[in-house]
């Protein structure tokens, strides 16, 4: 073959892309060479690879989680963790689990949703672990794949959590005298399961007053079927004699239709704006210094503090930085081969929801007592859990107890 | 007399006639196009940020030179300018200074390494876009940047004055660059005619850098205005998600070539960009959904393009209409003359 310039430059160019993208697909390394065991001593657990399947790697929930693996589990346990980059979609979910098969992973754990089923599928093809993080799969997917050998389970937030925290969002601006609303929809147009809980719990909440129906339905279920048959919240449809919705934004587009629809609903000066996720971040900058308070269901940040210090923020529901120990905890059990399974041998699926702040110093609270250094899972808390004999019963309870009271109180 | 009627009718009809049938629909469905105190601020600056796009897209295009890295210089140079601004100080000059010094070196490498590879740009482009892509998330460890706790970098992209300032004053910029500097007239010839100005000594790589570079400027700008609008920057992906903004100066950028034979295709860029913009008031006046809205702008695309193509029938169509109807001026204007002057 003869090397032309071209195929030099074609060839540096194919280097420079590979070393970019191995660049940004991170590694973090055991430094761990045992793990504590349940008496504290370092006991001789075996190195496991496990690989993170992640939606999001930008927000400050999925950073916080990240650094949490990444920097507080890694140095106690003897775990290597590989992060996927952002995936946007099933096939780039797919290529990603190729990847991680085709690079000896052990175990995945998967906050990335957008194709469960087949990720289960190439798991349990492959003989690997797949463990679902802060996420729930759906009763149809349970049942499909609750008996898969290689199925870990699922910890966090089910759907029903998801329109509970919405409902109490709503209810805590009820309870704050407050009657008219914007909302914040995000991605209910893409059908994102959780964001359509939330919103229906909102408008469930509104509803309970008997002049209130969000077009004729005042159920969760009405409701819920009514978002999902629109793919959107018509704020026409809302009736009502004491409350008004006088806003509602989604997506996060950020072009000229997006941003007339957001300054039409600030301009209409709600009391406050219920968002479903990515509130601050997003509707933030708009609302300072209006007086208009959002309610939000994000994480414990830096930002999330600021805007609540200074007003912005007035309700925040958040997953804490270690709430994914335990699917650790549960992921390297099963493989080093102790697994957890409920009675009749299938896989679990347990419930956590989220920590609430109505004030600064409740969020502070909350932040100084969870944090990437000092998090309420630390290896003493999840040592017990790994591969030391404990019952599903055992471990069930103890992920149960998630509340902050129980944690940190 | 005349001529000056045709290209003034042929630059403003666009823009008039979607301004004309947007608020009209607005209107029957009983909605305004400026129902809320930050309509024009919107407008302005969807306009600015559309307009900046078209001409960092059209400037390297013309010349054949298609980027897909326009995005990604926009990301890359608002997280430098934001990164230093917030560690070291120097609030919004600080910020802005660098950010647009930045996109102009983001564009001249890029412009250098497609001079240098000799590759074919389009795929010089997609490499420099994960590079830049990648940079952008090194930079911020994968992080968003929010502005929550800087008040003072957010100012910019919420003033009215500041946005029409940015059209003015980048129109007038390029259209000094391209249309009265030597350097534009160098462009232009190489446009034309590459073999022949190169022959007449005009050095066609570095043509081709600086271009990139006030493409790169450009973008730094849009960076800019995107980041003190949102408050944020979004700096964690590395799976070309910043090309998307490119498709979005393509309808304006067509549309700007089409008026730009009336008068100068950089006003026309601005009045594509502006026309753009009404449309998106539009659709949010109408409480369009974000897949209904999607549709419309493809099928808009898509009827512009059909237009262009076919352009001398409707004109010819145009015309037989115009002398059938001047043929017989007095005649009653019932189904049949009509029909008779139409063929």
């Amino acid at each position: 073959m003869r090397i032309t310039r071209k195929t030099v430059a074609g060839t540096a160019a194919a280097v420079g892309t590979t070393l970019v993208l191995a660049a940004c697909s991170s590694t973090a390394s055991p430094e761990a060479s045992g793990s504590p065991d349940a008496d504290g001593d370092a006991a001789a657990l075996e190195s496991v690879k496990m690989c993170v399947l992640v939606a999001d790697v930008t927000s400050s929930e999925a950073l916080s989680f990240r650094d949490y693996y990444t920097q507080y589990v890694a140095s106690e346990f003897p775990v290597e963790f590989v992060y996927s980059d952002e995936l946007a979609d099933a096939e780039a979910e797919k290529t990603a689990m190729e990847g991680f098969i085709a690079n000896n992973c052990e175990a995945v754990i998967s906050f990335a949703s957008a194709d469960r089923p087949t990720q289960l599928d190439m798991a349990e093809d492959a003989g690997i672990y797949y463990a679902v993080a802060t996420g729930a799969l759906s009763e149809e997917e349970y049942e499909t794949f609750k008996d898969y050998e290689y199925y870990v389970g699922a910890i966090g937030p089910d759907v029903m959590t998801e329109y509970q925290a919405g409902y109490d969002m709503a209810q805590y601006f009820i309870g704050e005298g407050d009657t008219s609303f914007g909302i914040f929809g995000g991605g209910i147009p893409y059908y994102l399961e959780m964001h359509i809980y939330r919103a229906a719990g909102m408008l469930a909440a509104l509803a309970e007053d008997p002049t209130t129906s969000y077009g004729g339905a005042t159920e969760m279920g009405d409701i819920l079927g009514k978002i999902y048959a629109d793919g959107t919240i018509n704020i026409g449809d809302f009736e009502s004699d004491v409350y008004e919705l006088t806003g509602y934004l989604e997506t996060w587009d950020f072009d000229a239709a997006w941003q007339a629809s957001m300054a039409d609903m600030v301009g209409a000066s709600p009391d406050a704006i219920l968002a479903v996720g990515t509130g601050n971040a997003i509707l933030g900058s708009a609302v300072d210094g209006t007086g208009i308070q959002i309610g939000d269901i994000d994480a414990y940040t830096e930002d999330n503090l600021a805007a609540m210090e200074n007003g912005t923020l007035g309700y925040l529901a958040g997953k804490f930085t270690s709430i994914n120990g335990p699917i650790f905890a549960a992921t390297y059990s099963a493989v080093v081969g102790e697994p957890y399974r409920t009675e009749d041998g299938s896989a679990f699926a347990l419930s956590q929801g989220y920590w609430t702040a109505t004030s600064a110093e409740e969020f502070q609270e909350i932040i100084d007592a969870d944090n990437v250094e000092t998090p309420v899972y630390d290896a003493d808390t999840l040592t017990p859990f790994i591969a030391q004999g404990a019952t599903f019963d055992e471990f069930a309870d103890f992920v149960s107890k998630y509340t902050f009271a129980d944690l940190a109180g | 007399m005349g001529s000056f009627m045709q290209r003034t009718t042929g630059t403003l009809i666009i823009p008039v006639g979607v301004f004309a049938v947007v608020w009209a629909l607005a209107a029957i469905d009983g909605a305004s196009l400026f129902s809320s105190g930050d309509s024009l601020l919107i407008l302005a600056r969807t306009t600015a940020v559309t307009m900046l796009t078209t001409m960092a897209l059209a400037i390297n295009l013309n010349s054949g030179r298609f980027d897909f890295s326009l995005g990604a210089m926009a990301l890359a140079s608002s997280t430098i300018g934001a990164h230093i601004a917030i560690t070291y100080g120097g609030g919004f000059p600080a910020m802005a200074a660098i950010t647009l010094v930045a996109g102009a070196l983001l564009g001249a490498f890029s412009g250098f390494l497609y001079t240098t590879l000799r590759i074919s740009p389009l795929v010089s482009s997609l490499g420099v876009t994960l590079l830049y892509e990648g940079f952008a998330f090194t930079i911020t460890g994968g992080a968003n940047i929010s502005f929550t706790q800087y008040p003072e970098l957010v100012s910019f992209g919420k003033s009215l004055t500041a946005m029409i300032a940015v059209i003015i004053v980048a129109l007038f910029a390029v259209y000094m660059v391209f249309d009265r500097s030597r350097f534009g007239s160098d462009y232009r010839s190489l446009i034309t005619g590459q073999s022949a100005a190169v022959s007449a000594g005009v050095k066609e790589k570095g043509n081709a850098i600086r271009t990139y570079a006030v493409s790169g400027a450009l973008m730094g700008m849009v960076g800019l205005i995107q980041a003190s609008s949102k408050g944020l920057i979004e700096a964690g992906s590395i799976n070309f998600s910043t090309i998307g903004i490119m498709f979005t100066a393509f309808l304006p950028m067509f549309v700007g070539g089409y008026i730009g034979r009336f008068s100068n295709d950089k006003l026309g860029y601005l009045l594509g960009a502006l026309s753009m913009s009404v449309i998106g008031l539009g659709y949010s006046a109408l409480r369009m959904t974000s897949a209904e809205q999607s549709l419309i702008t493809a099928l808009l695309l898509v009827a512009f393009l059909i237009f262009l193509s076919n352009e001398e029938r409707v004109t010819r169509w145009w015309r037989r209409m115009k002398a059938g109807k001047g043929a017989a001026p007095s005649e009653p204007t019932s189904l049949e003359s009509v029909g008779a002057g139409a063929r």
